[in-house]
């Protein structure tokens, strides 16, 4: 009996399959801590990045409503009278009205042009004489 | 003595463990089974929260994308005076100057029994900041949204206001309350023990959705062009009250839309109802003279008259069923042009009792859309008085003409004016150019869009001819002219009632266009009981029109028909 004990307990398959299976149930359950540890930290790190992201977007807010006020009319004309700067819109003389090229444009710009432009037509027509000359 | 062989030992082991563990086991059946639903909830309202999120309510912005109204996050602070109580006036006095109250009665409030207390309302983020870093026990900070209007006064009937649920009250803020408001969210959140979220745990999310921005055609820069110009008129003429449109006559889109008395949208309660009253759409008063663009234009558009037919208006004096009517100068023959310009009411009868008729006059009302509400999209418009045939008297023919017996709101007489100004159609007003989410993507697009035609082209084309001269130096504005421009306008001059009665106080206007072959704009001006000698509608309207005309069509770039010949002279220096 005695002897039956002494050779079982040498068997190292046994005592080997024992060791594996203990750490791998205890890898599994410290991989599952771990993990778990790591989706609270993350959970963390959105909060924080949510309560950030939260304040910029108020702070924008405000922001945009001080640019608002700093650009209205109200403001702007105050800020110009403090100033002394003799700001004023231009008058219709001090304005130069510069025509987009449309119908208006041709209309009053394209008969100046045009004899240049016929000039230039006519040019293509000239290695043609060239050949009946080479001829 | 039983001798206790280690079976029996073991077999008592064995029992007292079975029984443990049954009873265990009927503990937990006890709580997992039938207690479970009762034991799962108190423990989900000791763990878990529901947070409930307000969505920001959307912006009012002009057409060029200028913030007129916006929301802004504050805080609420308020205590736990069971938590505060102990150490009230330290709290106090490290609260005082963030929070600019006094210490006493924040001693006040942070000391009791209670639970829950108000400290300050709209609490900027900043201020904020500096209270959370003093790390004082028992403060609560809680989200709130404040409503605020960049600019002030500017604009103010046309934006309204919101109350303190931030609802629409008046305006656009009212007018479009559906699409500004927020869809509120919230969130299922457990917290640890130091009241801190496990966000990792959060059960259910449904975030906010933010109300949808709405972009009006009002133009801020023409809008505080039109509050300069009408302050200027009430220092000058101290009248009661006043407005100024100003539109663009082919689409309906309004420009500006000023009234005063006045309000900070900021602070509406600091106001009278009266100040608040949007009175370009609300009020009605007897349009006057400038209803005379109705029965010329009526009577032109049915052959019935040409500018060149002539009426005799009796020397200011012509008695029609019993009753006298009177011109303010007198005149002797007048064509129908002279008429407009000079501004006949003999003349006007004459054409409405002698060549229009009751019966199309009243058509030409209706269809000039007079009775009826606009359909901008403001509230509290009212619909003026025009009223039915059978309900007029034997002098209605002769008076209507001239702007008495009906009443019109300054929108409704704007837009009759556009209709002559545009080629004959009668627009609907448009206040809001689009609703859009916040990337600018279009939820909603509000398109201009004809109401009826009352007239033809050529009839207009006859209105433009004769309305030219009114700002001429022969005509009752030559105070309306706009150097460089060809304007066209009609003057009114309209007697006040009051106890139903006339008395000797007016609405003085005028309603132009400009430029008058192809317009671009059109501005009404109107001030109701100016004061200092001056009332008549060319004097005292006609030269503030030219004060917003000059400056607008310098900032929309409105070419000039011709040269001014002053300009000229300082160029040749």
């Amino acid at each position: 009996m005695r002897s039956n004990r002494k050779r079982e307990s040498l068997r190292f398959g046994n005592v080997a399959k024992s060791l594996i299976t203990c750490l791998a149930i205890s890898a599994i359950g410290v991989g599952y801590v771990w993990q778990k540890n790591q989706i609270y930290r993350l959970g963390d790190e959105i909060k924080k990045r949510e309560t950030t992201l939260s304040a910029t977007e108020k702070r924008n807010t405000m922001l945009a409503a001080q640019l608002a006020q700093l650009k209205s009319p109200v403001y702007l004309e105050a800020r110009c009278q403090q100033a002394n700067l003799g700001l004023a819109a231009p008058k219709e003389t001090q304005t130069i009205r510069l025509l987009e090229p449309g119908p208006e444009w041709d209309a009053r710009f394209l008969p100046a042009v045009q004899p240049a432009a016929a000039q230039k037509t006519v040019k293509p027509a000239r290695p043609a004489t060239k050949v009946v000359a080479s001829r | 003595m039983i001798k206790l062989t280690h079976r029996h030992r073991a077999l008592m082991v064995v029992t007292g463990l079975s029984l443990a563990f049954t009873a265990l086991a009927c503990r937990l059946v006890d709580l997992q089974i039938f207690r479970h639903a009762a034991l799962s909830r108190e423990a989900a309202s000791n763990r878990e929260q529901v947070i409930h999120r307000q969505g920001r309510r959307g912006e009012i912005r002009d057409c060029n994308g200028n913030m007129l109204a916006n929301s802004q996050s504050v805080r609420i602070i308020a205590a736990d005076p069971s938590i505060t109580t102990s150490n009230a006036p330290a709290i106090a006095r490290q609260l005082a100057p963030w929070l600019k109250m006094d210490e006493a009665s924040l001693t006040t409030r942070l000391t009791g029994s209670g639970k829950y207390v108000r400290l300050k309302l709209k609490v900027d983020e900043d201020t904020v900041t500096q209270i959370k870093a003093l790390k004082i026990k028992g403060l609560v900070f809680e989200d709130q949204f404040l409503r605020t209007y960049p600019n002030g006064p500017l604009a103010s009937h046309v934006i309204g206001f919101v109350d303190n649920d931030h609802k629409g009250v008046q305006g656009i803020e009212a007018g479009l309350d559906k699409y500004l408001t927020g869809v509120a969210g919230y969130e299922v959140i457990e917290r640890d023990r130091k009241g801190r979220e496990i966000r990792a745990n959060r059960d259910e999310e449904i975030g906010p959705r933010d109300g949808y921005n709405v972009v009006l055609t009002v133009d801020q820069v023409i809008q505080h062009i039109a509050e300069v110009e009408l302050e200027k008129a009430m220092e000058e003429f101290h009248p009661q009250a006043g407005v100024i449109i100003v539109s663009r006559p082919k689409t309906g889109e309004i420009l500006a839309m000023s009234s005063r008395p006045t309000f900070d949208p900021n602070n509406p309660g600091g106001f009278s109802a009266d100040a608040r009253r949007n009175r370009c759409v609300s009020d009605v008063a007897e349009p006057g003279s400038t209803f005379k663009i109705v029965v010329c234009s009526g009577a032109l558009n049915d052959g019935l008259v040409t500018l060149a037919d002539r009426f005799d208006c009796e020397h200011g004096a012509w008695s029609f069923a019993g009753r006298i009517l009177h011109d303010s100068h007198p005149y002797g023959v007048l064509s129908v042009e002279e008429i407009l310009f000079h501004s006949s009411n003999i003349g006007a009868a004459k054409i409405g009792v002698t060549k229009l008729g009751a019966a199309r006059l009243y058509d030409y009302i209706r269809a000039y859309g007079f009775g009826h509400k606009t359909g901008i999209d403001l509230p509290g418009e009212v619909s003026g008085i025009a009223h039915p045939l059978a309900k007029w008297n034997p002098l209605s023919i002769s008076r209507i003409p001239m702007g008495h017996e009906i009443a019109a709101t300054p929108l409704q007489m704007m837009m009759a004016m556009n209709a002559i100004a545009n080629g004959g159609h009668l627009m609907k007003p448009v206040i809001v150019k689009s609703v859009v989410d916040e990337n600018n993507t279009t939820v909603a697009k509000f398109q201009s869009q004809e109401v009826r035609q009352p007239i033809t082209l050529r009839a207009s084309i006859l209105m433009a001819t004769a309305l030219r001269r009114v700002a001429s130096p022969e005509g009752t504005a030559p105070k309306a002219a706009v150097k460089g421009y060809d304007v066209a306008g009609k003057t009114g001059t309209a007697e006040k009632i009051e106890n139903g009665q006339y008395v000797k106080k007016y609405y003085s206007s005028f309603i132009g266009y400009l430029p008058a072959a192809d317009p671009e704009i059109s501005i009404l001006v109107s001030l109701d009981n100016p004061v200092g000698g001056a009332y008549y509608g060319g004097s005292v309207a006609g030269p503030v029109f030219r004060g917003v005309a000059e400056k607008v069509t310098q900032y929309l770039a409105i070419p000039p028909q011709f040269a001014d010949p002053d300009e000229k002279k300082v160029a040749k220096l």
